[in-house]
C-alpha cells in the first residue's frame, strides 16, 4: 500500500476518484511523456489507496448496524459524519 | 560460432537536457557490464554509419529528411516532449541503423550464432512519422525488413520485454502477417496502447503486466501466451527488443524483474530461435534508466545470449 501524501489524504472520495479516473484516462491515451508516466501512475496508486480507505471505512460503520428482535434496524449511525 | 556486440562511441554523443534519464552514461553503464572476464570471447565491432534511406525500410522518405532537416548544429531541439535532437543524435542515430543492419547481415549469413546491439536512443517508440518516448526511427523493424529484402527470410518476429509498450513497432507490423510482434509491458503507463485485445492481423501478442509484477508474472505470460504465438509463427530470425526498464530497481518503471529473470527469458527465446530459426537472434538495446539495473540485465542477457 502506498503512502497517502497529505493533500490526497484530504480529498474526499469524490474528488479522489474523479482525480484517478482522469489520470487513467490520460495514461490509457497516451497523453502523458514518458518521463513523467511512471510519477503520474504513482500518483493514480495514492488516489487509489485513498479510496480504498474511504471505502473500508465505510463498510465497517454499515457493520455496525444491528438488527433488533422484530427486524428493524437498530444501532444505525451516519454513514459519513465527517 | 560467436556473439556479436555492436555498438559505437557515437552513441554517447546523442546529448540530452540534464536530468534526462535517456542519458549517454547508459552506453558506459552497458560497456562496463561487458568488460567482465566473462565476454572476453565476445566480438566487438564498431557500429557502421548507415545511409540515412536505410531508415525507409519502416518510415516515409519525407519523414527521414524532416528529422535530418531538424538536427541542429549546436544546442538542441524538441522533437515531442520526451524526444530531443542533439548536434551528435544523428550520428548516433545512422549508427543505430547500420549497428542492426550489420548484426542481422552477420547473423543471416550464418557468420555469427547471434549478436546484441547496444545502441541509443532506442526506437520501439517511433511510429511510421511519429519520433516519440525519446526513440526516432524503429530499429527492429528496420532489422526486421532488411533480413526480408536482403537475406529472404520470409518470417520475423520480434519479442519486446521493455517496461513501456512498443507502440511503433506494434502499429508497423500490424497488418503485415510476415512480421510478429509480443511485448511484455506495464499497463496502464507510457504510451498507453498494448491491451491484450491488440492483436493486429492475428500477429500481435500483448501481455500487459500490473506495477509489482515481476519473474512469476514473466513466466506465465511467457509460457502461456508469447511462446506458444512464437513458436507458431515459427520465425526465420527473432530479434529481441532488449529494453531493462522493468528491473526492480528502474525510476521509469514499476516492476520487479531481477537481472537473472533476464536469464531465463533470453533462453527461453533462444530455446524457440533454435527450433524455428537456426538459432538465429539479432537483440537490439531499448530502454533502462538504473544504471546499475542495466548493467546487470545487460550482462546476464549477453551471457545468456553466448551460451554461458
Amino acid at each position: 500500500m502506498p503512502e497517502i501524501p497529505e493533500d490526497v489524504a484530504s480529498l474526499s472520495f469524490e474528488a479522489a476518484l474523479a482525480e484517478l479516473e482522469k489520470i487513467v484516462g490520460r495514461l490509457e491515451q497516451g497523453q502523458v511523456p514518458l518521463e513523467e508516466s511512471i510519477e503520474i501512475y504513482r500518483r493514480g496508486e495514492t488516489l487509489k489507496a485513498r479510496c480504498d480507505e474511504l471505502l473500508r471505512r465505510a463498510e465497517a460503520r454499515v457493520e455496525t448496524i444491528t438488527v433488533g428482535a422484530d427486524g428493524t434496524p437498530t444501532d444505525l449511525r451516519p454513514l459519513d459524519p465527517e | 560460432m560467436s556473439t556479436l556486440y555492436v555498438s559505437h562511441g557515437a552513441f554517447a554523443g546523442h546529448l540530452v537536457p540534464q536530468g534526462h534519464p535517456e542519458r549517454p552514461e547508459r552506453m558506459r553503464a552497458v560497456e562496463q557490464a561487458l568488460e567482465a572476464e566473462c565476454f572476453q570471447s565476445l566480438v566487438r565491432v564498431a557500429a557502421p554509419l548507415a545511409e540515412a534511406s536505410v531508415a525507409t525500410l519502416a518510415h516515409p522518405e519525407n519523414f527521414v529528411e524532416e528529422l535530418e532537416e531538424m538536427r541542429p548544429r549546436e544546442g538542441m531541439v524538441m522533437v515531442d516532449g520526451d524526444t530531443i535532437m542533439s548536434a551528435g543524435t544523428w550520428e548516433a542515430l545512422l549508427r543505430s541503423l547500420g549497428a542492426v543492419v550489420h548484426a542481422t547481415d552477420e547473423v543471416m549469413a550464418g557468420r555469427a550464432r547471434n549478436a546484441f546491439c547496444g545502441v541509443r536512443p532506442p526506437g520501439h517508440h517511433a511510429e511510421a512519422v511519429r519520433a516519440m518516448g525519446f526513440c526516432f526511427f524503429n530499429n527492429v523493424v528496420v532489422a526486421a525488413r532488411h533480413a526480408q529484402r536482403a537475406h529472404g527470410a520470409e518470417r520475423v518476429a520480434i519479442v519486446d520485454f521493455d517496461v513501456h509498450h512498443g507502440n511503433g513497432t506494434q502499429a508497423l507490423v500490424w497488418d503485415d502477417p510476415s512480421l510478429f510482434y509480443a511485448s511484455t509491458h506495464q499497463m496502464p503507463l507510457f504510451p498507453g496502447t498494448g491491451a491484450r485485445s491488440e492483436t493486429g492481423c492475428g500477429n500481435v501478442v500483448n501481455a500487459p503486466m500490473r506495477a509489482g509484477d515481476g519473474g512469476a508474472k514473466f513466466r506465465e505470460a511467457f509460457d502461456d501466451a508469447i511462446l506458444p504465438a512464437l513458436r507458431t509463427f515459427s520465425p526465420d530470425l527473432l530479434i529481441i527488443s532488449a529494453g531493462f526498464d522493468a528491473h526492480a530497481r528502474d525510476p521509469l518503471g514499476g516492476l520487479t524483474l531481477q537481472a537473472s529473470d533476464y536469464d531465463w527469458m533470453t533462453r527461453a527465446l533462444l530455446d524457440v530461435a533454435h527450433e524455428t530459426a537456426g538459432g538465429r537472434v539479432v537483440s537490439v538495446l531499448e530502454g533502462g534508466y538504473d544504471l546499475r539495473g542495466l548493467g546487470d540485465s545487460t550482462a546476464a542477457h549477453v551471457r545468456a545470449l553466448m551460451g554461458g
